[in-house]
């Protein structure tokens, strides 16, 4: 596992394509949204901005990067050749995702680290880390099924488009109007619990017990796109 | 625990109403090279993958080692797959390449020398990308004699290749036939089997039509001696299909006394045979043979 994440790490790096679409341009995306702090916590709070650069690079630096990487490496039969191996198939697909995993995790981090060091930090940074990680498992998730249904880097410009701009909407939905009003169906939507989750973790104000449920529909859309990706999911091109 | 390198047993594979494999049964002997040569669409890239554990079979069984070949961590560190289709990563090095494969097999060797096997010592900080066709084949050899396996799998191997690129490799196949590998071989070039191969299966439409040595293979079908008569000439001492341009052709499975009578008759005759032809059967008129 830890071979083919080495390798793929190299490759993130040597893309320069993959490495300004996937991971500059979320940075660079969020570090406008810091900037105009002011701006957005009138729109929203700070726990909105902490949500929308989380899912920004959730969807672009995590999701966008790891369906075109899987379809790429099927489409040139590098999964097959990996297949080939000793190695197993949970031990393939998590060294092909353990990079961007990381990196992405690395500038969630990196970045609220510095949103909190403008506006000050979040209420309960434990809840904050459990929102970061729930969000993370959704993401790869989502993108393991988005593969099962992407044939090439090309149609996943078009096949990553739903669930990438669909997670930034409802981030942005639940982070300005909040749930009072539709609750159940922000929550049940993919993000939506997790943006809410990030609101209480950053803003405060809502006891813990009432955060905690909000992770059961996040879990639920990492189950649901784990089966789909199981069914889905193919290691060689389709002929 | 078996030690028979492979064994199949009434293996078929489906796919939807497709009856690719059917009914196949054979089995790889230790150190041998054993060819499997088919038709094309006759089955047999399926059948390797089966082997190989690529593709769940619809029925029937196979056996590596004894074990399932979809028992990765136990068969695969045995085998070395060379596939059809070469399937690496165009930003990664030979040499990067090389090394992830050859470490993913739980094999020891050195990448260099690997490297060095299939002459890409020169290319070896050269991204995948950057390589021509052939040199592709070659690191993907390479990446399948990594650590020298138990048994090697070659499928279509010198495809693409240049003449030197298959001297090359067939000599590399050869010394670790003699460090005792076991190689299963599929190719169009039917020399190549006919030159190297133990045994070899032959496959048509999914089914298996013959498996022998070249010479069991061949001794069923006559050789052929071909000649032009030019002139008008007495009775032909063997039983032979005349055609109208002169042209003869005479089918014997005791190719040397009925040529040695043909050339009497034609000394005592003062007959020239022109374009005279005389061969052993080959593997491409078993071919054919299976194909009519």
């Amino acid at each position: 596992m830890f071979a083919i994440a080495r390798t793929e790490l190299i490759q993130i790096f040597r893309n320069r394509l993959v490495l300004v679409t996937s991971f500059i341009i979320p940075v660079a995306i969020s570090a406008y949204f810091i900037y105009q702090h002011e701006v957005f916590t009138q729109l929203g709070s700070l726990g909105y901005i902490a949500a929308i650069v989380m899912f920004t690079v959730g969807a672009f630096g995590l999701y966008t990067s790891t369906v075109t990487t899987l379809a790429s490496r099927r489409q040139n039969l590098f999964l097959k050749r990996l297949r080939s191996t000793a190695e197993s198939d949970a031990g393939i697909l998590a060294g092909l995702v353990l990079p961007a995993t990381v990196v992405a995790i690395v500038q969630v981090v990196g970045i609220l680290a510095v949103l909190g060091a403008v506006v000050g930090g979040p209420d309960n940074v434990l809840l904050l880390v459990v929102a970061v990680i729930a969000t993370v498992a959704m993401m790869i998730g989502l993108a393991l099924a988005t593969a099962g249904v992407t044939n090439s880097p090309e149609h996943a410009q078009v096949t990553t488009l739903p669930v990438s701009l669909g997670v930034i909407a409802v981030a942005s939905w639940v982070g300005i109007t909040g749930t009072e009003e539709l609750a159940q169906v922000k929550r049940i939507l993919p993000g939506g619990a997790a943006t809410e989750l990030v609101l209480n973790a950053w803003n405060g104000g809502v006891a813990l017990s009432d955060s905690l449920i909000l992770l059961a529909p996040t879990f639920a859309w990492v189950v649901v796109a784990v089966s789909f990706a199981t069914r889905m999911f193919r290691w060689e091109p389709r002929r | 625990m078996s030690t028979t390198p492979v064994i199949v047993e009434r293996l078929n594979l489906k796919y939807g109403d497709f009856h690719a494999v059917k009914d196949l049964s054979f089995e790889v002997r230790p150190g041998e090279l054993y060819a499997l040569l088919g038709t094309n669409g006759a089955g047999k890239t399926s059948t390797l993958e089966t082997i190989e554990g690529h593709r769940t079979p619809t029925s029937g069984t196979v056996r590596v080692f004894g074990h399932s070949p979809a028992d990765r961590t136990t068969v695969r560190p045995r085998m070395g797959i060379m596939l059809q289709e070469s399937g690496f990563s165009p930003d990664l090095t030979v040499r990067e390449s090389v090394g992830l494969i050859g470490t993913l097999t739980k094999r020891t060797d050195d990448v260099d020398r690997v490297i060095d096997i299939v002459d890409l010592t020169r290319k070896a900080g050269t991204k995948v990308g950057q390589l021509s066709g052939g040199e592709k084949r070659r690191l993907d050899f390479a990446t399948a004699v990594y650590g020298t396996p138990e048994l090697i799998f070659l499928d279509e191997p010198t495809t693409g290749l240049d003449i030197q690129s298959r001297d090359h490799l067939w000599n590399a196949v050869d010394r670790l036939r003699e460090n005792g590998s076991t190689v299963v071989l599929t190719t169009h070039y039917l020399e190549e089997a006919q030159q190297r191969a133990d045994r070899i299966g032959l496959m048509h439409q999914g089914v298996f039509h013959r498996e022998g040595t070249v010479t069991e293979l061949t001794r069923a079908l006559p050789a052929v001696i071909g000649f032009t008569l030019v002139a008008p000439a007495p009775a032909l001492p063997l039983q032979a299909a005349v055609a109208t341009d002169g042209s003869v052709r005479v089918e014997t499975f005791e190719l040397q006394k009925d040529l040695h009578v043909l050339l009497a008759w034609a000394q005592d005759n003062a007959l020239e045979l022109r374009d005279l032809t005389a061969g052993p059967t080959r593997l491409d008129d078993v071919f054919r043979a299976i194909e009519s």
